[in-house]
């Protein structure tokens, strides 16, 4: 594993959450799904795992709702939705990464001069 | 892994990630893994080749799993603001270079707590023997008292003991642990109390009909003061003059070798400041009162006359 993965890694495990949330509040999606939308947005790293690790814990901690959707030719597929608490949940943390990415955009752009 | 079967790819690869979680806490487990079986349902309807091959072995899955699932997220209770904020400052003090210091400093103070301990033992033990008894008990035992022997050599049992205890190889069993810390926490507790109250243990035993007033401590030439002879100006001798400091406070004199009669009041405590008091020698014979030279006054006596009126005599002599 290169350096560079390394840090998109450790980059991933901090914006996971958001990320996870922000492909929820586009609609209900289910595991593999959300996965591959990640992916489709950039997010080439992210694992299988981690998806699906931080959606159970964002359902345990009551930012999300699931139900089953049963399905002709496949399995039954488990939907995740964001549920009061966890748009709130959403707005909040879009906020702190905004601000985030703010702060660091600027910092680089100071010493780099204008890229992006 | 063979692709012949989704079915049993699926449980061999959930099978070997259960268990590399088998350690994490059943409630958490169950939510983490409630419904793996159907997300890799759903990996295998819809990517190509078995699980392995699309996700990796599944102990690395366990892995990254287990990380996405415990990474410092609040738990599904927050813990209350103020409670979290506690934690950080405890935390940020345990992280300081100061606290880990006396932490580094504070093992090599073990042995003297463990003598202290055997000392405060028998220290307590001997308190709890002596509540009725009566001998003078210090914080040093005496080797001149009744039990001063006795206790010294039990401190030293009790030091060896203690030592023994505190240099024990291997942690105790839970149960132990806590055993001990109680009872650390109990001998010192109760070795305050009883070195707190010693000079309180040792004043009982004394007397037991002593007055709880410190006695008037004025030491002349001749020695302590142990009686008050009160006269009037025109040197009668008084009896039963009550004395008073000037915080309202009775007047009570040093202890001599005689034995005093305090009178009882109607209230049945005991009086200690009305003089003279009637005091016995040892062997029995009244204390005579002494010859004194009373000074002769000037001529013009003072306009407010001093002569008490002393309220019902008691015989002067009992």
């Amino acid at each position: 594993m290169s350096q560079a993965e390394l840090d998109t890694t450790q980059l991933l495990k901090g914006a996971l959450d958001l990320a996870v949330l922000a492909v929820l509040a586009e609609g209900d999606s289910y595991g593999y799904d959300v996965v591959r939308r990640l992916r489709d947005n950039g997010l080439d790293h992210v694992g299988d795992a981690s998806v699906y690790g931080t959606l159970r814990r964002l359902y345990q901690e009551g930012a999300l709702n699931s139900y089953v959707v049963p399905s002709e030719e496949g399995p039954h597929r488990k939907y995740y939705g964001l549920n009061v608490r966890g748009k709130k949940t959403f707005e909040q943390s879009t906020r702190t990464w905004a601000s985030f990415s703010k702060s660091l955009n600027q910092l680089l752009n100071g010493r780099n001069g204008h890229e992006r | 892994m063979s692709a012949s079967d989704p079915a049993d790819d699926i449980a061999t690869f959930a099978a070997r990630v259960r268990a590399e979680l088998a350690d994490l806490p059943s409630p958490e487990k169950e939510t983490l893994l409630e419904d793996l079986e159907q997300h890799l349902a759903e990996i295998t309807a819809e990517g190509a080749g078995s699980l392995e091959e699309q996700l990796g072995p599944p102990e690395q899955y366990a892995r990254e799993l287990r990380a996405a699932y415990t990474s410092g997220q609040p738990p599904v209770d927050p813990v209350s603001p103020s409670l979290a904020r506690s934690l950080q400052e405890a935390a940020r003090l345990t992280a300081s270079n100061w606290y880990r210091e006396i932490r580094a400093f504070l093992p090599s103070l073990r042995p003297a707590w463990w003598v202290l301990r055997g000392y405060l033992v028998v220290l307590i033990l001997a308190a709890f023997v002596d509540l009725g008894g009566g001998s003078d008990l210090g914080p040093l035992p005496s080797p001149f008292s009744k039990h001063g022997i006795a206790q010294i050599l039990a401190t030293g049992f009790a030091i060896w003991l203690s030592v023994r205890l505190g240099r024990r190889r291997g942690p105790l069993p839970q149960l132990g642990r806590v055993l001990v810390v109680s009872a650390n926490v109990f001998v010192v507790l109760v070795a305050m109390f009883v070195l707190g109250n010693m000079r309180t243990l040792s004043g009982v035993s004394f007397d037991s009909t002593a007055s709880q007033q410190p006695p008037f401590a004025a030491a002349f030439a001749g020695g302590p003061v142990t009686n008050i002879y009160p006269y009037s100006q025109d040197g009668k001798p008084l009896t039963n003059v009550l004395l008073y400091d000037q915080d309202g406070q009775p007047l009570t004199v040093q202890r001599g070798e005689a034995n005093t009669n305090y009178p009882l009041g109607a209230d049945g405590k005991v009086i200690t400041n009305a003089y003279p008091l009637t005091q016995r020698h040892a062997n029995g014979d009244p204390v005579v009162p002494p010859r004194v030279a009373l000074p002769p006054w000037p001529s013009t006596s003072p306009s407010a006359s001093p002569s008490p009126s002393p309220s019902p005599s008691v015989s002067p002599t009992r």
